[in-house]
């Protein structure tokens, strides 16, 4: 072990990560087995709370918790319920400390005078935090999988990706935390069936349904609450407190008062898991103290209200999935919110059976996020996760509808076309905005996206024809792409996401976090690429093991060739560009080779199956001859 | 998928074509693979799950199908419902929004099951149309288009379900 410690050259480990609404995880596998790594602090719980100093400090987790009543506006948690939000979303003006910078509609900043940190930002700080943790005890940090809630949307999803980049994490998968908890449990228990996870965290809910058969992990349905959990909770409590300390208006609730009532509504939350009954004393408006009393039973009245609302996920996820609760296995119980007794007799009720806890619902999701990265890094075959699109995707029609493309709970990866026309005599111009939602009106969805689509030749109203793709990917990251089909020309798609920030703007920040700029960035580069290369270089190494047979000659010295430029390449540049080229020829050069491949796997998956006749059928079933040729273009970010 | 052209499909097959497919083509199966390896699985992967949800739903499976046998399919093509069929969807519409307007679980209920039944048979008859010798693709539009209506009612009715439960 000793000698490890300074072996630049030992095998990076991934990293599983819960960025969670209170607390946050890193783990990782160890023989065989996910175990949590420990802070600084020595827990494995990391509370997602980050402390802006005004002389410009930062500080996460517990020692940033303990400004939370000194310095509440600069004090920041629950920062998830924040990601891929605007400044104007309802979530600001809830029950908080804090204030924000008004006006932005496509990030929430928080406003620290000098400072104004968007949540990706402060999100990137725990993450940081979570990373230099596991640097400390694995010396050598992998690909990370980091969780997001099953219901999260694409800006959303997006925002927790680029907070992951600015952290400078390589981040192999965003994982739904409901899928990555029935991967712990169902790997630990080795039992097959069909599982609903209930998933309560700290401002999140999630329930989904999925058939554990062999290793496959296959997600029927997924439903939940984005905006809903132990948070709402406190603030039932909070509510009450505050009047009995005589803060009913907006005046004497300052973020001071606020943030001590959201604390001690906490605090009582805890203690009602195992008291019938809890007295606080409260600081009283105009001094003294106010006695406080809570019974369980008061507690489970005011809450009732938020369960409710989480059955009402839990039957559509049923309905959609096609199936009643006594036909499920099992429930199994995740997030810190679910050691609410009520909450457990609420879902016994609900679902007619005795949920499964007997993993911690803290850490279980971070566990499954690291096998996951495990699997992931490994390339093993032991475990296939299947799983769905959350919420529908579609377009704004004319009137502000909304037209489907691709519904809720299509499995992913996932691709879908849709055309459309021209309503005015020689219109160039097309406007196309992307939303995602249940609802019928388009203002009711969240927008994920505008397109501009321009050069559209001029025709009369009705003939241009306009074909946008939908794709997809594993990640449940939704690229688009328009062709005009009457030219044929895939016109150039200027893409604006209505929320979290550009390309442009990541990348400077990751410029501008480092201390010496563009040659610390340039270095990180080529690290970047010479690790890439590592990965790609093996994968080779492996194909040509198993599928030389698919080369003839000309086409083996080709690969072989470019196999040997790009070790030496990985092995010996010293810029990144150099690395990135050698990569690329490699990939041209076992291109068709690799399209040979994949049909050999195709053809070895349905063994026994005239593989002409399977192509035929998929072809013919879906409709869908040029998947590929229509590939996305709008680069993963 | 790799399973015979017929609506009489067996849909544990299917899943269970679709599970060996995925196997082969997740990309959770090329992450380690150059970029152009990853694009073409991820092309291939996208295909299998467009192809499994054609096939599972059986408005789609047959349109697939009459499409194989050269026929043109969609919502413009099939002939205008039957008088009676829009009458008993009409009866049943206004059934709906009244259960609606009452917020009478129990009567959404019996509706949608009521619909569900028809769909069934609906779907029944599609099949003995499909497996029939002398199956007449005139007829089986009719039939598409009859379940396309029920299938309509139900969504409707479960996005009202939604807004009760």
């Amino acid at each position: 072990m000793l000698l490890d410690i300074f072996d630049p050259k030992a095998p990076p480990q991934a990293i599983g990560i819960d960025l969670g609404t209170t607390n946050s995880i890193v783990a990782h596998v160890r023989d065989g087995r996910p175990v949590p790594l420990t802070n600084c602090d020595g827990s494995a719980l990391l509370p997602s709370v980050v402390h802006y100093g005004a002389e410009g400090s930062v500080l996460v987790g517990r020692n940033a918790a303990a400004y939370a009543t000194r310095e509440p506006e600069r004090t920041i948690a629950s920062v998830k319920r924040f990601m891929g939000r605007a400044a104007d979303d309802v979530e600001t003006k809830r029950l908080g400390a804090y204030k924000f910078v008004p006006g932005d509609a496509s990030v929430v900043r928080f406003d620290l005078g000098k400072l104004t940190p968007s949540a990706i930002e402060v999100s990137a700080e725990i993450l940081k935090s979570l990373r230099q943790s596991a640097i400390d005890q694995l010396m050598h940090v992998g690909g990370a999988v980091i969780t997001v809630p099953a219901y999260f949307d694409d800006a959303q999803r997006q925002a927790t990706r680029d907070a992951g980049r600015l952290a400078g994490l390589d981040v192999l998968r965003l994982l739904n935390e409901p899928t990555a908890a029935a991967l712990a449990y169902g790997l630990d228990k080795q039992e097959n069936g069909l599982f609903a996870v209930y998933d309560l965290g700290g401002g999140t809910f999630d329930v989904t349904i999925l058939l554990l058969d062999g290793g496959v992990f296959q997600v029927k349905s997924t439903g939940g609450d984005s905006a809903l959990g132990g948070d709402d909770m406190d603030r039932e409590i909070a509510e009450r407190m505050l009047s009995a300390m005589g803060a009913t208006t907006t005046q004497t609730r300052t973020p001071e008062v606020v943030s001590i009532a959201l604390e001690a509504a906490r605090r009582a939350k805890h203690a009602l898991t195992d008291a019938a009954e809890v007295h606080l004393e409260l600081p009283q408006k105009g001094g003294g103290d106010v006695q406080f009393s809570l019974t369980r039973a008061d507690f489970d009245a005011w809450i009732q209200p938020l369960l409710e609302r989480t059955g009402k996920s839990c039957r559509r996820a049923l309905r959609d999935a096609g199936l009643s609760a006594s036909e499920l296995n099992g429930v199994i119980l995740v997030g810190g919110s679910t050691r609410v007794p009520r909450v457990r007799s609420y879902v016994r009720e609900l679902f007619g059976k005795e949920p499964l806890s007997d993993i911690d619902p803290d850490l279980v999701v971070a566990y499954g996020a690291a096998i996951q990265a495990d699997l992931l890094s490994r390339s093993s075959d032991e475990v296939l996760l299947l799983d769905v699109l959350p919420l529908s995707l579609g377009i704004e029609t004319m009137g502000g509808g909304v037209d489907k493309i691709l519904p809720r709970n299509t499995g992913i990866p996932a691709g879908a076309k849709a055309t459309f026309t021209t309503y005015a005599d020689n219109q160039t111009g097309f406007d196309l905005h992307v939303v995602q939602g249940e609802r019928e009106i388009a203002s009711d969805c969240r927008s994920l996206a505008r397109f501009k689509l321009s050069g559209i030749p001029p025709l009369p109203a009705g003939f241009a024809r306009l074909e946008v793709s939908f794709n997809v990917d594993e990640n449940n990251l939704l690229s688009v792409k328009a062709v005009e089909l009457t030219t044929g020309i895939t016109q150039s798609v200027e893409v604006k996401p209505s929320y979290g920030l550009t390309d442009e703007e990541v990348e400077q920040m990751l410029i501008d976090a480092l201390d010496h700029g563009e040659s610390d960035f340039e270095l990180r580069r080529l690290r970047d690429a010479q690790v890439e290369a590592t990965r790609i270089l093996l994968a080779t190494d492996k194909a040509l093991d198993s599928d030389a047979d698919l080369l003839d000659n000309a086409e083996r010295a080709r690969v072989e060739q470019a196999l040997t430029e790009a070790r030496r390449a990985a092995s010996s540049a010293r810029t990144a560009s150099v690395v990135e080229n050698a990569i690329s020829a490699l990939d041209d050069a076992t291109h068709e080779w690799a399209g040979r491949r994949m049909n050999r796997a195709i053809q070895s998956a349905i063994a026994g199956k005239n593989l002409g006749a399977v192509e035929r059928s998929v072809a013919h079933a879906a409709g869908v001859e040029a998947h590929l040729a229509n590939h996305l273009e709008r680069q993963p970010r | 998928m790799g399973v015979e052209p017929v609506f009489g499909l067996d849909l544990a097959i299917l899943e269970q074509r679709h599970r060996d497919l995925s196997r082969a083509l997740h990309p959770d199966r090329h992450a380690a693979s150059g970029a152009a390896e990853r694009r073409m699985a991820l092309g291939r992967a996208i295909e299998v799950n467009e192809a499994y949800r054609v096939l599972k739903d059986p408005v789609r499976r047959a349109e697939a199908l009459l499409s194989l046998r050269g026929v043109a399919t969609g919502e413009g093509k099939e002939p205008p419902a039957s008088p009676a069929l829009l009458m008993a969807v009409m009866e049943r519409r206004e059934a709906l929004a009244e259960a609606r307007q009452t917020k009478n679980e129990a009567a959404l209920t019996r509706l949608i099951a009521e619909v569900h039944a028809e769909a069934q048979r609906a779907q029944a008859a599609l099949g003995t149309e499909f497996a029939s010798t002398s199956s007449n693709s005139a007829e089986i539009l009719k039939r598409i288009g009859e379940l396309r209506y029920y299938r309509r009612f139900l969504d409707e009715a479960a996005s009202i379900a939604d807004d009760l439960l």
